[in-house]
Formats: C-alpha cells, structure tokens, sequence
C-alpha cells in the first residue's frame, strides 16, 4: 500500500474534486532509481534520483485537460494547485468530436509481488564489486575494456479517479546490466545483458563465463564480410524482441490500423498473417515479464492475444482510440506492456540450435531499428553485439555490421524454428520516468530469407 | 541570482562543505521552473492538451577521480541530496580508470536570455489554440484523410552554481511545431507530408514566430498539394543515382552521421551499452578526412535556436567551432570533464577546450556530451536550381520517415516523404518511399555540391535521445541543400 502520509493527501484532492464537481483522474508515479555507468573498465559515473510525480487529467463533456507535477508532493494545496491547472486546460480546450472515455478503476488492486526492498536500496558500492569481480576475471585475457551501465530501482504507481473509491496500487522493483566487452585494436564489441526482479540474481562468474565462452571465436579469427541478399538468420532475444516491438508498433495499435496506416489495416481479425509458429500475447500474468496489474484507464490488464499460431487475434485500444472508434478498451492506457512471444518446440539450448540452422548469420542484437514503410511492415536495423557466423553448424567467426531491411510479414513467415525455452528480455527506459518494462522472447528463433540490404566494413 | 535567498546560501553552503570534505570540483544546477505545453490537433480533436511543471535540483561531485551525481525535488532536503552525490562518487572511486578531471577554469557570473516577444506559457490557451485550429481549418482538403497540427513550448529557468565560484542564470525558451498530412495512396498505403517550423537561424523564439503566416500556417498548402502528387506517384526504382538533400533531409543526416559520431563521450566508449560507440578514434581528430573538400561542419551560435542557451551545464560560455574543416576532421563535441581522457588516449593533444556541449535534459538528468547547433556551413555552389541544373541523374529528398544507423555511425538508411526525380538538369517527376543508405566516410566524401546562404536552413530537433539514465534533448541544426554522388537508393525484393 501506499505511505498514508501520501495515500491521504491524494484521496483528499479527490474529495476535492467531487465538491467541486471535477471528473478527475489522478495518477501518481515515484521512483527511487540508481545507476552505474562504465567506460575503460571503470565507473564513470553514479547517480541516484528521488522523484515523485503526480498526472492530473480533468475531463468535462468533450474536454480534456491534463496537467503533471514533478515535485515533492507533500501537501494538499500542491495537489489543488495541479488539479486547478488541469481544469482550466480542460475548460478552455476544444471539444472532440466523440465523448472521451473517463478512468474508472475496476477493482482495487494492491500489488507489491514484484518488490523487493534490497534491489530498492542496492549499492553502488555492491554493484560496482560484482562489475570489478567479472572484469577482473576477464580483462587480464586480452586488451580489452569494459562499459556498461547498471540500473535498478523501485517503481510506485497509484491511480485513483473520482468515478468511485477502488484504488490500484502497484509497487515493484526492476535493475538492467548491461556490460560491453570492447577490444581496442579490433574494436569487437560483446554484450551480456542481465535483467533482475530481486536483488541477487546476478552472479558475476556467470556473466564472465559468457564472455569468455565467446571470446575465442573473437579472437581467432577475423571479421566476416557476409554479402547482401536473402539468408538464413538466427536471432536471440534482444534481436526478437525487436522485432516484437516493430511488429506491434506497426501492426497491431488501434488509431493506425483504424485509418490505414498498419500493415495490417486490411486484414481484419481471424485472418492468417504469419506462420503458425508465431504467437504474441500481452500478458502480465506470465513471471518473466514485469507483470502491470492495471492500466491508467482503471481497466484490469488481462491475458490479450495479439497473434495466436500465425493468425491475427486482436489490436489494442486505448481509451482515446476506443473512444473515437467506438471500440472496446483493451487495457493499453499505458506505454510498458507485458509482450510475450510464445516459444515454439525446438531445442532450448544454443548449441542445439546452432546445428539446426547449420549455415546461417546469428544476430542476438538488432540497434536502431525503424519502420521506413509501415503500412507494409518494412523495417530496417542492424547487427550489433555478439553477431557471428555459423557454418556446419558452429560458430566460426564474428560478422561485422549487418543491415537487415525486410518486412515483418517476411521474417514472421519464414520461420524454420523457434525455441522451446524463454527468457527475459529487458526494454526498460528512464527517459523521462522510470518505466520498468521486459519481454518474455524464446532464446532464439531460425529464420530463412532473411534480407541483408547493407553490410559494413567493420563491427 | 535572482533567486530565493535562502536556497542561494544553502547550495553556496553545501558546495563548500563538499570542497572542505576532498571534493575537488563540485556543482549544482536548481530548476525554479521547467515548464512544457503539448498541443496536438489530430482531425480537428484536441488529443493532447498538456502542460507540466518540475522544480528541483541536481548536484554532481568529483571527488578522487570519480563522478557522483544525485537529484532530488525536495527542497528541503538539499543537504542530503549533496551527501547521495557524495557517497556515489566515493562508490564510483572504488573502480576507477582514467581518473575524470576538470581542468581549471576561471569563474564566470553571466546570465542568458533567448530572443523572445510574447511567451507562450503567458498567453491564453484558446489564443494558441485559435492558431492551431486556423492552421487545422487551411489543411483540410478532400484528398487528405487524416491531418495533425502539432506544438510543444518549454521555458526553463535554471541557477547554476559550481564550487569554482560560477555563478549563472539561465532562460530558455523554445517552441516547435509541425503539421503533417496523410492519405491514401493508389495500392492504398497511407503516405504522408509533413512540415517543422524551421528558420534561417534568425528571428525570435516566441510565440511570434509560430504566428508569422510565412514560417508556419503558409506551408499547408504546399504539403497538401505535394501530398497529392505522392499519392499518384510510383515507388523510388532502387538503383545509384546522385542525391539532393533538402534541409528538411540533411538537418537529420548530420545529426546522426556528424553531431553523435562526435559526441566526445561516444568516441571514447561510454555510450556503448547504450546509445553506441562512434566510428572516430580520439587519435583521428585532427587529420581524418571525414569528407570532401566541401564539407565544413561547425559547432555555430544561432539566435533562433534551441541549441543557444549561453553557457553549457558546466558553466563554459558557448562559442563557435569547427568540427570538420574543409572535409578534416579537426574538433568534437565535448565538456571539461573527458578533455585530459582524449588527450591522454590520443597520445597528444587533440582537443584544447570544453566546445560547451555539457547539458542535461532536467534537473534530475546530470551534464553528458551533446550536439548544440551542429551546422554545415553554406558553400559557393549556388541555389537549388542551380545544383538542379547541374544534375544528370538525381533525386531531391525531404523529410525524413524513418532513420536508423549503425552503432558505431559507421553506416546508415533513411526513408523520406518525398522525391523528386532529376533528369538532365530539370525535375521530373515525384516518387514515393524513398530510401537510401550508405557509409558516413564515403558518403560525405562523395559530397560534391553545397548550395549557397539561399538554400540554409536552421531546422529543430526536440527529441534527441541519449544517455544512461536516458535524456531527450533538444538540438539545432543549420544546413544548406547538399548533393551527394552515386548513392544507393530504394529498396530490392
């Protein structure tokens, strides 16, 4: 639950609000985050933030005003300030066309399932022993550097609406590592990514036996030049999450698929639209994911399916497009969902799958990837950490910086095999708020005619 | 400072108790107000009708070597909040490399204030409103499907405190705004046109500029009539032909091939878990040819821009450089803090001082290296009819769809809205989904036209993201019309 000091002054501002005759939603968002961030197999910086927020949306008729407050929330007069600027938004903003659905939490939700008090309040003083214990085992084996960055923290979030008295609560704590392993003539990049629910899940012996099972093939042998054209591609989890990521945003939101801009705007649910390997659900009840019990509409987040063996299920409405569409709200009035691609029934381990593609690119990593078309589906990105070549079924050699640019449809089509065994794949960003945010991916998955549109001359 | 004065002395106070307790540089920056506005009509409906306020402060130490930053927005709570920053960099020290150091540098008192007539955050909503509503009313047309006018205004009044005795207060005041178009084409795939107030780097930042007809509401019709020959139009054949980037394109090609390549930070690594590294060595600054002859890219001090604030988060005042002179590489993008790191990594010295690029995107974001106003000069080559003119076999490209680059910068592809075919020297015709990609050195060496002061443009980037915690900044960049020799354009299959 909520601090009482600061549950009571919110449900006063909703009191507030009903006198006054305001339908006011309040959202209210603290975070206690920390940060290592690594360059030269050093600290170069840490930091710690402390930040409370408060959303205020105020809706009358057709109107909506919003307004957000980032200071410490300590009073009843702040909140009244807030929810007076909100009004006047609301008041002298412009009416819609459609009547605007307004937040009502369904049922009290009070969920702290995901909160652990010792990653809240881990040090940078234990984050940087376990980072100097891996580069202590590995750093002496080559020239090498270490970067990276570890964040962890804690996430509160309380939405409350004048509708009625529920209260959705939800207190969690998420950290991402990330550590880069750089060699400086080469300059070869390897990457293992953790993410973490709890506060010792890290092992630094794992994560430098990660690096030391690829570094051979890094140092053995030279950078590899694959030619453009179609190949056989064997992602990892970051690289499918990407791809996760592009598919919905290109596909599966209700506004763009309402007015023609998805890709798939012309199919309509029940048609097939990959192969039946590919199943993508939204689910927080699935542990691997950071489970959001409520979105900030009130609406309890359930179990949504998306893609369910290759053919379309769903897309998903916020409470705006559902409004304007006159259309059902899908639990999507929030940015962090809980994607799950379902795994398939190939072998779980790497090894495993690396005979079964036999010749082919493995890229676990896709950077900075974009739809150029999306109305096809068209989208582009490239190669990134620990990409290699697999030949005979092994890995060979490392390959320098790939570009795919290829449709969804394609690669999701193309399917020879997906993995039987899931991972966690952390998406979180602290752009503006903290946003825990993770996808429960297969560790990998085997694509055939898979389009290389570029290829660089080095890592 | 014209600022609380209790506040003053608390964070003069607490920036001593950190120099007396081995600190050997300490700084605080305090946000009486970050302010920002989001308006968006999308149909007509008012989707986004935001404002939000923040107030805080954030506090950095170094101290044996080691950074340590904490922020906070309780205002009570300054002492503590310095005492975080402190034990964070006692953690950091415990794995230390290249110790960080800042130099010396001799204390500057100086305040900052844009160029601005009416603030917008002082203005009536419906007037703001009655603009975009206007601008909404000039879009409509019975070939657009779907229209959004958009604007987004901040102002930020920041006090910037270091133990050094810099002292200063800084305004900033800055507005966007664009408008987009959409419909469907003949396959029935929803094109669009699109237009971002830009300036020529003059002028004032208020809401004036957004009320000027000729900068903002005048450009509907274009888009909507350049909306109606794409959606008519075929798709860009792939194949090498020379391409002619408008400002609208190439404000976003320097921005990911010269402006984050040369963000001092990336060369030297601490980006890689994140944003990436960078393509240049710290040993190349100086003698890499980046480009041909024609490229002359500096780091410039533009009036109307959201890249002008006075002095960086460090309290270096800003001024002009050069980044790459005459296709050399000769400068970076950088703060005080790595400037002895690329010197010692170079093996000599590469980089002189601070380009004032340290700043963070809120109180409760610490100073990283980022692009300002990243411009390419205007060259001799004439104006777009001339470069026109003087082009067999081309497309002129604007505004970009999408963009995605290698993570070392090494490499990229863009998709824009728009292409004009250029054949023997006249414009031929319109394509839809342009694409090209290519390899930043051999793209900006095939750099072949630049197109006169006619032809630059100062175009706003308000989105720029970046960094761990991760920080959206806004940027500037001026660009002339560039031609580029045998690029791959369109896409195979």
């Amino acid at each position: 639950m909520l601090e009482e000091r600061i549950r009571t002054i919110l449900l006063e501002a909703r009191d507030y609000a009903r006198k006054k005759g305001l339908n006011t939603e309040f959202s209210f968002h603290r975070e206690r985050s920390s940060l290592i961030r690594l360059g030269n197999s050093a600290i170069a910086l840490s930091t710690s933030e402390e930040l409370t927020r408060l959303d205020v949306s105020v809706l009358s008729g057709r109107r909506v005003g919003d307004f957000t407050l980032t200071a410490d929330i300590n009073s009843l007069e702040q909140l009244k300030t807030a929810l007076h600027q909100a009004e006047e938004n609301c008041r002298n903003g412009l009416e819609k066309d459609y009547d605007p659905i307004f937040g009502m939490v369904e049922e009290t939700i009070d969920d702290t399932t995901g909160y652990d008090p010792a990653l809240e309040t881990i040090s940078s003083q234990s984050k940087a022993e376990l980072c100097a214990r891996v580069i202590k085992a590995v750093k002496p084996k080559g020239n090498y550097d270490f970067s990276g960055s570890w964040s962890s923290g804690s996430t509160e979030m309380f939405y409350i609406t004048t509708a009625n008295d529920n209260e959705a609560y939800r207190k969690m704590t998420d950290g991402k590592l990330v550590l880069v392993l750089k060699e400086r003539m080469r300059k070869w990049e390897l990457a293992v990514e953790r993410s973490q629910k709890r506060a010792d899940e890290f092992s630094a012996d794992d994560i430098a036996l990660e690096f030391e099972t690829l570094l051979p093939i890094y140092e053995k042998n030279p950078g590899y030049k694959t030619a453009t054209g179609t190949q056989r591609v064997l992602f990892g989890p970051q690289a499918i999450a990407e791809l996760v990521s592009l598919c919905i945003w290109g596909g599966f939101l209700g506004r763009p698929y309402e007015e023609g801009r998805a890709f798939t705007s012309k199919n309509k649910p029940g048609d097939r639209l990959f192969s039946e390997l590919v199943s993508i659900f939204d689910d927080p009840a699935n542990p691997l994911v950071f489970g959001m019990p409520f979105d900030f509409s009130g609406k309890r987040r359930r179990l949504f399916k998306l893609v369910e063996k290759g053919v379309f299920a769903g897309v998903c409405y916020d409470s705006q497009t559902a409004a304007k569409y006159k259309r059902e709200r899908t639990g999507h009035d929030l940015l962090n969902w809980n994607l799950v691609f379902l795994c398939g029934s190939g072998p779980g381990e790497l090894e495993a799958a690396l005979r079964l593609a036999d010749n082919a690119l493995y890229i676990p990593h896709l950077h900075y990837t974009h739809l150029p078309d999306p109305t096809k589906g068209l989208f582009t990105g490239s190669s990134r950490f620990n990409a290699l070549l697999i030949r005979d079924g092994k890995f060979v050699a490392p390959i320098f910086s790939s570009r795919i640019t290829d449709s969804i449809s394609n690669v999701f089509n193309n399917i020879v095999a997906v993995s039987s065994a899931a991972v966690t794949q952390n998406q979180s960003s602290t752009y503006e708020r903290r946003a825990p945010e993770a996808m429960a991916v297969p560790t990998w998955l085997l694509c055939d005619n898979v389009r290389i549109s570029d290829v660089a001359d080095s890592f | 400072m014209n600022m609380d004065r209790s506040l003053e002395f608390s964070i003069r106070q607490e920036l001593k108790r950190m120099f007396d307790s081995g600190c050997s540089f300490a700084d605080a920056r305090f946000y009486d107000e970050d302010s920002t506005e989001r308006l968006v009509l999308y149909d007509g409906n008012l989707e986004a009708n935001y404002r939000r306020r923040e107030r805080g402060i954030g506090v950095r130490v170094l101290k044996q070597g080691a950074v340590g930053f904490a922020a906070t927005a309780d205002l009570d709570a300054i002492s503590a909040c310095f005492d975080r920053a402190l034990a964070n960099a006692q953690a950091a020290a415990q794995l230390l490399g290249f110790p960080k150091d800042m130099g010396r540098a001799e204390p500057v008192k100086g305040t900052y204030q844009p160029p601005f007539r009416q603030d917008p955050f002082e203005l009536p909503l419906p007037e703001k409103l009655s603009l975009l509503k206007s601008v909404d009313e000039r879009l409509k047309d019975k070939t657009v499907e779907h229209r959004m006018v958009s604007t987004h205004f901040q102002r930020r009044r920041i006090f910037y405190f270091n133990s050094e005795g810099t002292e200063i207060e800084r305004s900033c005041l800055n507005t966007f705004a664009g408008m987009v178009v959409m419909a469907k084409d003949k396959e029935g795939r929803t094109q669009r046109r699109s237009y971002e107030l830009d300036s020529d780097g003059t002028g004032t930042r208020g809401f004036e500029w957004l009320a000027d007809p000729k900068a903002f509401a005048e450009h509907a019709e274009r888009i909507k009539r350049e909306l109606g020959e794409i959606v008519v139009s075929e798709t860009l054949p792939p194949k090498r032909r020379d391409v002619i980037l408008l400002p609208g394109q190439g404000h976003l090609q320097v921005h990911e091939t010269i402006g984050h390549p040369l963000e001092l930070d990336r060369i030297l690594g601490y980006e890689l878990s994140f944003a990436g590294g960078s393509h240049v060595k710290p040993e190349m600054i100086g003698s890499l040819r980046y480009g041909s002859e024609k490229l002359n890219a500096k780091v410039m001090v533009v009036a109307n821009s959201p890249g002008t604030f006075g002095y960086d988060d460090e309290g270096t005042p800003q001024h002009e450089y050069y980044l790459i002179k005459n296709g050399i590489l000769v400068n970076v993008l950088c703060c005080r803090l790595d400037l002895a790191e690329a010197n010692a990594k170079a093996g000599k010295v590469v980089v002189r001082e601070s380009g004032a690029s340290a700043r963070a995107a809120g109180f409760y974001k610490t100073p990283i290296d980022r692009m300002t106003n990243v411009c390419v000069e205007w060259g001799d080559d004439g104006t777009l009819d001339d470069i026109i003119k003087a082009t067999e076999d081309g497309v002129i490209l604007d505004m970009p769809v999408s963009w995605s680059i290698g993570s070392n910068r090494e490499h990229f592809h863009f998709g824009c809205e728009i292409a004009w075919e250029v054949r023997d020297g006249r414009v031929t015709k319109v394509y839809k989904n342009p694409t090209y990609q290519g390899h930043t050195l051999e793209f900006y060496n095939s750099l072949d036209k630049v197109g006169d002061r006619s032809t630059w443009r100062l175009f706003q980037v308000a989105n720029c993201g970046k960094g761990e915690p991760n920080q959206i900044m806004e940027v500037g960049h001026g660009v002339p019309v560039m031609r580029f020799k045998n690029v791959l354009t369109g896409e195979g299959r």
